[in-house]
Protein backbone atom coordinates (compact mmCIF):
# COMPACT_ATOMS: atom_id res chain seq x y z
CA UNK A 1 0.00 0.00 0.00
CA UNK A 2 1.41 3.38 -1.03
CA UNK A 3 2.57 5.58 1.87
CA UNK A 4 2.57 2.54 4.16
CA UNK A 5 4.76 -0.27 2.85
CA UNK A 6 7.74 1.95 2.07
CA UNK A 7 7.58 3.41 5.58
CA UNK A 8 7.75 -0.06 7.14
CA UNK A 9 10.74 -1.28 5.11
CA UNK A 10 13.00 -3.28 7.48
CA UNK A 11 16.18 -2.58 5.50
CA UNK A 12 15.60 1.17 5.53
CA UNK A 13 14.81 0.85 9.23
CA UNK A 14 18.18 -0.77 9.88
CA UNK A 15 19.92 2.01 7.91
CA UNK A 16 18.14 4.71 9.89
CA UNK A 17 18.91 2.96 13.18
CA UNK A 18 22.60 2.87 12.21
CA UNK A 19 22.51 6.58 11.32
CA UNK A 20 20.91 7.37 14.68
CA UNK A 21 23.57 5.36 16.48
CA UNK A 22 26.27 7.28 14.59
CA UNK A 23 24.63 10.64 15.34
CA UNK A 24 24.48 10.38 19.14
CA UNK A 25 27.28 11.64 21.32
CA UNK A 26 28.49 8.88 23.66
CA UNK A 27 27.94 9.91 27.26
CA UNK A 28 25.13 12.33 26.47
CA UNK A 29 21.57 11.40 27.41
CA UNK A 30 18.86 12.54 24.98
CA UNK A 31 15.25 12.86 26.07
CA UNK A 32 12.71 13.44 23.30
CA UNK A 33 8.94 13.73 23.71
CA UNK A 34 6.59 12.30 21.12
CA UNK A 35 3.62 14.58 21.49
CA UNK A 36 0.96 12.50 19.81
CA UNK A 37 -0.64 9.31 21.11
CA UNK A 38 -0.52 7.90 17.59
CA UNK A 39 3.27 8.06 17.75
CA UNK A 40 3.29 6.34 21.13
CA UNK A 41 1.18 3.56 19.68
CA UNK A 42 3.48 3.19 16.66
CA UNK A 43 6.64 3.23 18.79
CA UNK A 44 5.46 0.32 20.90
CA UNK A 45 3.66 -1.60 18.16
CA UNK A 46 6.70 -1.65 15.89
CA UNK A 47 9.39 -1.78 18.56
CA UNK A 48 10.94 1.55 17.54
CA UNK A 49 12.24 1.90 21.10
CA UNK A 50 14.30 -1.26 20.63
CA UNK A 51 16.11 0.23 17.63
CA UNK A 52 17.35 3.27 19.55
CA UNK A 53 20.65 3.57 21.42
CA UNK A 54 20.31 3.29 25.20
CA UNK A 55 21.04 6.99 25.64
CA UNK A 56 18.07 8.08 23.47
CA UNK A 57 14.95 8.11 25.63
CA UNK A 58 11.43 8.70 24.35
CA UNK A 59 8.84 10.11 26.74
CA UNK A 60 5.16 10.32 25.96
CA UNK A 61 3.31 13.58 25.70
CA UNK A 62 -0.25 14.81 26.23
CA UNK A 63 -1.50 14.26 22.68
CA UNK A 64 -4.01 11.49 23.31
CA UNK A 65 -7.39 13.27 23.09
CA UNK A 66 -9.28 10.89 25.37
CA UNK A 67 -6.52 10.77 27.97
CA UNK A 68 -6.65 14.47 28.80
CA UNK A 69 -10.40 14.62 29.55
CA UNK A 70 -10.82 15.11 33.33
CA UNK A 71 -13.19 13.04 35.43
CA UNK A 72 -15.52 15.96 36.08
CA UNK A 73 -16.09 16.36 32.37
CA UNK A 74 -17.12 12.70 32.08
CA UNK A 75 -19.53 13.27 34.97
CA UNK A 76 -20.96 16.26 33.09
CA UNK A 77 -21.51 14.09 30.03
CA UNK A 78 -23.27 11.39 32.06
CA UNK A 79 -25.51 14.01 33.70
CA UNK A 80 -26.61 15.28 30.27
CA UNK A 81 -27.03 11.72 28.96
CA UNK A 82 -29.45 10.98 31.82
CA UNK A 83 -31.69 13.94 30.97
CA UNK A 84 -35.14 12.73 29.79
CA UNK A 85 -35.43 12.36 26.03
CA UNK A 86 -31.71 12.73 25.34
CA UNK A 87 -29.73 10.59 22.91
CA UNK A 88 -26.10 11.14 23.90
CA UNK A 89 -23.47 10.39 21.26
CA UNK A 90 -19.69 10.13 21.52
CA UNK A 91 -16.64 8.42 20.04
CA UNK A 92 -16.11 4.80 21.06
CA UNK A 93 -13.05 5.19 23.24
CA UNK A 94 -14.74 7.97 25.22
CA UNK A 95 -17.38 5.47 26.37
CA UNK A 96 -15.01 3.66 28.73
CA UNK A 97 -13.30 6.68 30.32
CA UNK A 98 -14.01 6.55 34.06
CA UNK A 99 -15.82 9.41 35.71
CA UNK A 100 -16.14 9.71 39.48
CA UNK A 101 -19.12 7.34 39.55
CA UNK A 102 -18.62 5.24 36.45
CA UNK A 103 -18.25 5.59 32.71
CA UNK A 104 -20.64 6.47 29.91
CA UNK A 105 -20.70 2.76 29.06
CA UNK A 106 -21.90 1.96 32.57
CA UNK A 107 -24.49 4.75 32.35
CA UNK A 108 -25.66 3.18 29.09
CA UNK A 109 -25.98 -0.20 30.82
CA UNK A 110 -28.10 1.52 33.47
CA UNK A 111 -30.54 2.76 30.84
CA UNK A 112 -29.24 6.03 29.41
CA UNK A 113 -29.50 6.22 25.61
CA UNK A 114 -25.80 6.60 24.77
CA UNK A 115 -24.63 5.74 21.29
CA UNK A 116 -21.18 5.38 19.79
CA UNK A 117 -20.52 7.33 16.59
CA UNK A 118 -17.60 7.42 14.18
CA UNK A 119 -18.15 11.04 13.21
CA UNK A 120 -20.20 14.01 14.45
CA UNK A 121 -21.99 13.76 11.11
CA UNK A 122 -23.38 10.42 12.34
CA UNK A 123 -24.73 12.21 15.41
CA UNK A 124 -26.41 14.82 13.20
CA UNK A 125 -27.97 12.05 11.14
CA UNK A 126 -29.36 10.47 14.33
CA UNK A 127 -30.86 13.87 15.23
CA UNK A 128 -32.59 14.10 11.85
CA UNK A 129 -33.92 10.56 12.25
CA UNK A 130 -35.26 11.33 15.75
CA UNK A 131 -36.89 14.78 15.58
CA UNK A 132 -38.76 14.22 18.87
CA UNK A 133 -35.51 13.56 20.80
CA UNK A 134 -32.64 15.84 21.85
CA UNK A 135 -29.37 14.55 20.38
CA UNK A 136 -26.14 15.68 22.02
CA UNK A 137 -22.66 15.10 20.59
CA UNK A 138 -19.82 14.95 23.13
CA UNK A 139 -17.03 16.58 21.13
CA UNK A 140 -13.47 15.75 22.14
CA UNK A 141 -10.12 15.93 20.45
CA UNK A 142 -7.46 18.33 19.28
CA UNK A 143 -7.43 20.44 16.13
CA UNK A 144 -7.54 17.22 14.08
CA UNK A 145 -11.13 16.55 15.15
CA UNK A 146 -12.40 20.05 15.84
CA UNK A 147 -12.97 20.90 12.13
CA UNK A 148 -15.26 17.87 11.87
CA UNK A 149 -17.37 19.16 14.76
CA UNK A 150 -17.35 22.69 13.34
CA UNK A 151 -18.53 21.57 9.91
CA UNK A 152 -21.26 19.45 11.51
CA UNK A 153 -22.53 22.42 13.54
CA UNK A 154 -22.52 24.59 10.41
CA UNK A 155 -24.48 21.89 8.61
CA UNK A 156 -26.96 21.59 11.51
CA UNK A 157 -27.55 25.35 11.44
CA UNK A 158 -27.88 25.48 7.65
CA UNK A 159 -30.34 22.58 7.63
CA UNK A 160 -32.33 23.95 10.59
CA UNK A 161 -31.80 20.89 12.79
CA UNK A 162 -32.86 22.29 16.16
CA UNK A 163 -32.79 19.07 18.22
CA UNK A 164 -29.00 18.74 17.87
CA UNK A 165 -26.43 20.23 20.23
CA UNK A 166 -22.77 19.84 21.10
CA UNK A 167 -21.01 19.49 24.44
CA UNK A 168 -17.67 20.89 23.40
CA UNK A 169 -14.52 19.55 25.06
CA UNK A 170 -12.13 20.23 22.20
CA UNK A 171 -8.62 21.27 23.19
CA UNK A 172 -5.69 22.88 21.42
CA UNK A 173 -2.15 21.53 21.25
CA UNK A 174 0.09 24.55 21.77
CA UNK A 175 -0.87 25.58 25.35
CA UNK A 176 -0.09 22.18 26.96
CA UNK A 177 3.26 22.05 25.16
CA UNK A 178 4.10 25.47 26.53
CA UNK A 179 2.98 24.33 30.00
CA UNK A 180 5.24 21.28 29.74
CA UNK A 181 8.18 23.38 28.63
CA UNK A 182 7.60 25.71 31.58
CA UNK A 183 7.47 22.75 33.98
CA UNK A 184 10.55 22.29 36.16
CA UNK A 185 9.78 18.53 36.37
CA UNK A 186 10.88 17.81 32.85
CA UNK A 187 14.01 18.47 30.81
CA UNK A 188 13.50 17.71 27.15
CA UNK A 189 15.99 17.87 24.29
CA UNK A 190 13.48 17.89 21.45
CA UNK A 191 10.03 16.98 20.20
CA UNK A 192 8.56 14.58 17.68
CA UNK A 193 5.72 16.86 16.59
CA UNK A 194 2.12 15.76 16.04
CA UNK A 195 1.38 14.73 12.46
CA UNK A 196 -2.38 14.80 12.13
CA UNK A 197 -2.93 17.94 14.20
CA UNK A 198 -0.45 19.60 11.88
CA UNK A 199 -2.51 18.77 8.78
CA UNK A 200 -4.90 21.38 10.19
CA UNK A 201 -2.72 23.90 12.06
CA UNK A 202 0.44 23.39 9.98
CA UNK A 203 3.95 23.40 11.39
CA UNK A 204 4.18 27.16 11.93
CA UNK A 205 2.44 27.22 15.37
CA UNK A 206 5.34 25.17 16.76
CA UNK A 207 7.92 27.83 15.93
CA UNK A 208 7.72 29.06 19.54
CA UNK A 209 9.47 25.86 20.69
CA UNK A 210 12.82 26.65 19.05
CA UNK A 211 12.31 30.42 19.31
CA UNK A 212 11.32 30.66 22.99
CA UNK A 213 12.69 27.44 24.47
CA UNK A 214 15.64 26.55 22.25
CA UNK A 215 14.41 23.04 21.47
CA UNK A 216 14.10 21.41 18.02
CA UNK A 217 10.83 19.90 16.83
CA UNK A 218 10.23 17.65 13.83
CA UNK A 219 6.62 17.08 12.73
CA UNK A 220 6.38 13.38 11.94
CA UNK A 221 4.14 10.76 10.39
CA UNK A 222 2.99 7.60 12.10
CA UNK A 223 4.74 4.73 10.39
CA UNK A 224 7.83 3.32 12.12
CA UNK A 225 10.25 4.82 9.61
CA UNK A 226 8.56 8.21 9.99
CA UNK A 227 9.32 8.17 13.71
CA UNK A 228 12.88 6.92 13.20
CA UNK A 229 13.55 9.55 10.56
CA UNK A 230 12.15 12.29 12.83
CA UNK A 231 14.51 11.19 15.61
CA UNK A 232 17.38 11.19 13.11
CA UNK A 233 16.42 14.74 12.06
CA UNK A 234 16.27 15.98 15.69
CA UNK A 235 19.68 14.48 16.37
CA UNK A 236 20.94 16.12 13.18
CA UNK A 237 19.76 19.52 14.40
CA UNK A 238 21.43 19.02 17.77
CA UNK A 239 24.68 17.86 16.14
CA UNK A 240 24.69 20.86 13.80
CA UNK A 241 23.82 23.31 16.57
CA UNK A 242 20.56 24.11 14.78
CA UNK A 243 17.20 24.55 16.45
CA UNK A 244 14.16 24.83 14.22
CA UNK A 245 10.84 23.37 13.09
CA UNK A 246 11.25 20.69 10.45
CA UNK A 247 8.54 18.77 8.65
CA UNK A 248 9.27 15.08 8.14
CA UNK A 249 5.59 14.46 7.22
CA UNK A 250 5.63 16.74 4.18
CA UNK A 251 3.72 14.18 2.12
CA UNK A 252 0.66 15.06 4.24
CA UNK A 253 1.34 18.21 6.28
CA UNK A 254 1.46 21.60 4.53
CA UNK A 255 3.64 23.99 6.55
CA UNK A 256 0.76 26.48 6.72
CA UNK A 257 -1.91 23.87 7.53
CA UNK A 258 -5.43 23.82 6.11
CA UNK A 259 -6.69 27.41 6.02
CA UNK A 260 -10.29 26.38 5.33
CA UNK A 261 -10.28 24.20 8.44
CA UNK A 262 -8.81 27.02 10.50
CA UNK A 263 -11.45 29.42 9.15
CA UNK A 264 -14.38 27.17 10.01
CA UNK A 265 -12.97 26.56 13.50
CA UNK A 266 -12.60 30.32 14.01
CA UNK A 267 -16.22 30.83 13.01
CA UNK A 268 -17.73 28.12 15.20
CA UNK A 269 -15.44 28.09 18.26
CA UNK A 270 -13.84 30.51 20.64
CA UNK A 271 -11.23 29.91 23.31
CA UNK A 272 -12.29 29.26 26.89
CA UNK A 273 -10.38 31.36 29.43
CA UNK A 274 -9.31 28.14 31.18
CA UNK A 275 -9.82 24.43 30.63
CA UNK A 276 -8.98 21.57 32.97
CA UNK A 277 -6.70 18.82 31.63
CA UNK A 278 -6.41 15.50 33.36
CA UNK A 279 -3.15 15.46 35.22
CA UNK A 280 -2.07 18.87 33.97
CA UNK A 281 -4.64 20.99 35.80
CA UNK A 282 -6.10 24.19 34.39
CA UNK A 283 -4.34 25.61 31.34
CA UNK A 284 -5.25 29.06 30.07
CA UNK A 285 -6.84 29.38 26.63
CA UNK A 286 -6.40 25.69 25.89
CA UNK A 287 -10.02 24.61 25.40
CA UNK A 288 -12.69 25.51 22.87
CA UNK A 289 -16.34 26.42 23.39
CA UNK A 290 -19.00 27.32 20.87
CA UNK A 291 -18.94 30.93 19.73
CA UNK A 292 -21.88 33.24 20.41
CA UNK A 293 -23.13 32.67 16.86
CA UNK A 294 -23.54 28.96 17.67
CA UNK A 295 -24.66 29.28 21.31
CA UNK A 296 -28.11 27.91 20.37
CA UNK A 297 -26.39 24.59 19.57
CA UNK A 298 -24.37 24.53 22.80
CA UNK A 299 -25.46 21.63 25.04
CA UNK A 300 -23.99 23.43 28.05
CA UNK A 301 -26.48 26.25 27.45
CA UNK A 302 -29.37 23.92 26.65
CA UNK A 303 -28.91 21.56 29.62
CA UNK A 304 -27.90 21.85 33.24
CA UNK A 305 -24.27 20.73 33.49
CA UNK A 306 -22.90 20.14 37.02
CA UNK A 307 -19.40 21.38 36.17
CA UNK A 308 -17.95 19.96 39.37
CA UNK A 309 -14.20 19.47 39.51
CA UNK A 310 -13.26 15.93 40.57
CA UNK A 311 -9.80 14.91 41.70
CA UNK A 312 -8.19 11.96 39.92
CA UNK A 313 -8.07 8.69 41.89
CA UNK A 314 -5.05 8.69 44.21
CA UNK A 315 -3.70 5.44 42.80
CA UNK A 316 -3.77 6.75 39.23
CA UNK A 317 -0.64 8.46 37.91
CA UNK A 318 -1.97 9.39 34.46
CA UNK A 319 -0.96 12.98 35.10
CA UNK A 320 2.68 12.07 35.51
CA UNK A 321 2.51 9.77 32.47
CA UNK A 322 0.94 12.57 30.40
CA UNK A 323 3.69 14.94 31.46
CA UNK A 324 6.35 12.36 30.62
CA UNK A 325 7.59 12.39 34.23
CA UNK A 326 7.15 8.63 34.65
CA UNK A 327 6.91 5.73 32.22
CA UNK A 328 3.63 3.78 32.10
CA UNK A 329 5.09 0.76 33.90
CA UNK A 330 6.28 2.98 36.76
CA UNK A 331 2.66 3.73 37.75
CA UNK A 332 1.67 1.87 40.90
CA UNK A 333 -1.42 0.27 39.36
CA UNK A 334 -0.13 -0.38 35.81
CA UNK A 335 -1.02 -3.85 34.61
CA UNK A 336 -2.43 -4.92 37.96
CA UNK A 337 -5.44 -2.92 39.13
CA UNK A 338 -5.41 -0.91 35.88
CA UNK A 339 -5.65 -2.84 32.59
CA UNK A 340 -7.34 -2.13 29.24
CA UNK A 341 -10.18 -4.41 30.31
CA UNK A 342 -10.67 -2.56 33.62
CA UNK A 343 -8.98 0.84 33.32
CA UNK A 344 -8.58 3.22 36.24
CA UNK A 345 -6.86 5.94 34.27
CA UNK A 346 -7.54 7.39 30.84
CA UNK A 347 -4.10 6.45 29.50
CA UNK A 348 -5.16 2.81 29.75
CA UNK A 349 -8.50 3.41 27.99
CA UNK A 350 -7.67 4.78 24.58
CA UNK A 351 -5.63 2.83 22.05
CA UNK A 352 -3.58 6.05 21.74
CA UNK A 353 -2.95 6.15 25.49
CA UNK A 354 0.64 5.49 26.52
CA UNK A 355 -0.34 2.91 29.13
CA UNK A 356 -2.57 0.95 26.74
CA UNK A 357 0.08 1.04 24.01
CA UNK A 358 2.71 -0.13 26.43
CA UNK A 359 0.44 -2.78 27.96
CA UNK A 360 -0.51 -4.16 24.53
CA UNK A 361 2.96 -4.21 22.98
CA UNK A 362 5.87 -2.89 25.00
CA UNK A 363 5.51 -5.03 28.10
CA UNK A 364 6.60 -8.08 26.13
CA UNK A 365 9.88 -6.41 25.24
CA UNK A 366 10.32 -5.48 28.88
CA UNK A 367 9.65 -9.06 29.94
CA UNK A 368 12.43 -10.13 27.58
CA UNK A 369 14.77 -7.65 29.24
CA UNK A 370 13.91 -9.00 32.67
CA UNK A 371 14.60 -12.55 31.52
CA UNK B 1 -9.42 6.72 1.43
CA UNK B 2 -10.15 6.88 -2.27
CA UNK B 3 -12.96 8.99 -3.71
CA UNK B 4 -15.51 6.92 -5.63
CA UNK B 5 -18.44 9.28 -6.16
CA UNK B 6 -19.15 12.93 -5.37
CA UNK B 7 -22.41 14.61 -4.31
CA UNK B 8 -21.54 18.22 -5.08
CA UNK B 9 -24.84 19.68 -3.87
CA UNK B 10 -24.32 18.25 -0.38
CA UNK B 11 -20.52 18.60 -0.30
CA UNK B 12 -20.08 14.88 0.38
CA UNK B 13 -18.14 12.07 -1.27
CA UNK B 14 -18.49 8.32 -1.13
CA UNK B 15 -15.02 7.02 -0.33
CA UNK B 16 -13.53 3.55 -0.06
CA UNK B 17 -10.90 2.42 2.41
CA UNK B 18 -8.11 -0.01 1.52
CA UNK B 19 -10.18 -2.89 2.91
CA UNK B 20 -13.04 -2.03 0.55
CA UNK B 21 -15.35 -0.58 3.20
CA UNK B 22 -17.18 2.55 2.10
CA UNK B 23 -18.18 5.66 3.98
CA UNK B 24 -19.56 9.11 3.33
CA UNK B 25 -17.00 11.84 3.78
CA UNK B 26 -17.35 15.61 4.16
CA UNK B 27 -15.11 17.22 1.50
CA UNK B 28 -15.62 20.93 2.21
CA UNK B 29 -12.05 21.37 3.46
CA UNK B 30 -10.34 19.83 0.42
CA UNK B 31 -12.56 20.69 -2.56
CA UNK B 32 -12.29 20.32 -5.48
CA UNK B 33 -11.81 16.57 -5.51
CA UNK B 34 -12.38 14.04 -8.26
CA UNK B 35 -13.08 10.29 -8.33
CA UNK B 36 -9.81 8.44 -7.82
CA UNK B 37 -8.31 11.09 -5.53
CA UNK B 38 -6.86 9.86 -2.25
CA UNK B 39 -7.79 11.72 0.92
CA UNK B 40 -6.68 11.67 4.54
CA UNK B 41 -9.95 11.33 6.45
CA UNK B 42 -10.45 11.90 10.16
CA UNK B 43 -13.80 11.55 11.94
CA UNK B 44 -15.70 11.63 8.67
CA UNK B 45 -13.99 14.74 7.29
CA UNK B 46 -11.27 14.87 4.63
CA UNK B 47 -8.43 16.99 6.01
CA UNK B 48 -5.95 16.84 3.15
CA UNK B 49 -5.58 15.41 -0.33
CA UNK B 50 -2.69 13.00 -0.85
CA UNK B 51 -0.44 13.10 -3.88
CA UNK B 52 -1.12 10.43 -6.49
Amino acid sequence: MKYVDEFRDPELGRILAAEILAAVEPGRHYKFMEVCGGHTHSIYKYGVDDLLPANVELVHGPGCPVCVIPMGRVDDGIAVAREPGVIFTCFGDMMRVPGSEGSLLEAKAEGADIRMVYSPLDALRIAKQNPDREVVFFAIGFETTAPSTALTLKRAKAEGVTNFSCMCSHVTIVPPLRALLDSPDLRLDGFVGPGHVSTVVGARPFEFIPADYGRPIVVAGFEPLDVLQAIRMILGQLADGRCEVENQYARVVPYEGNQRALDVMAEVFELRPHFEWRGLGFISQSGLKLSDAYADLDAEVRFSVPGVRVADPKACQCGEVLKGVIKPWECKVFGTACTPERPIGTCMVSSEGACAAYYNYGRFAREREVV
Amino acid sequence: MQVERIDETRGLALCAAEDGSQSTVEIALVEPVAPGDRLLVHAGVALVGLEA
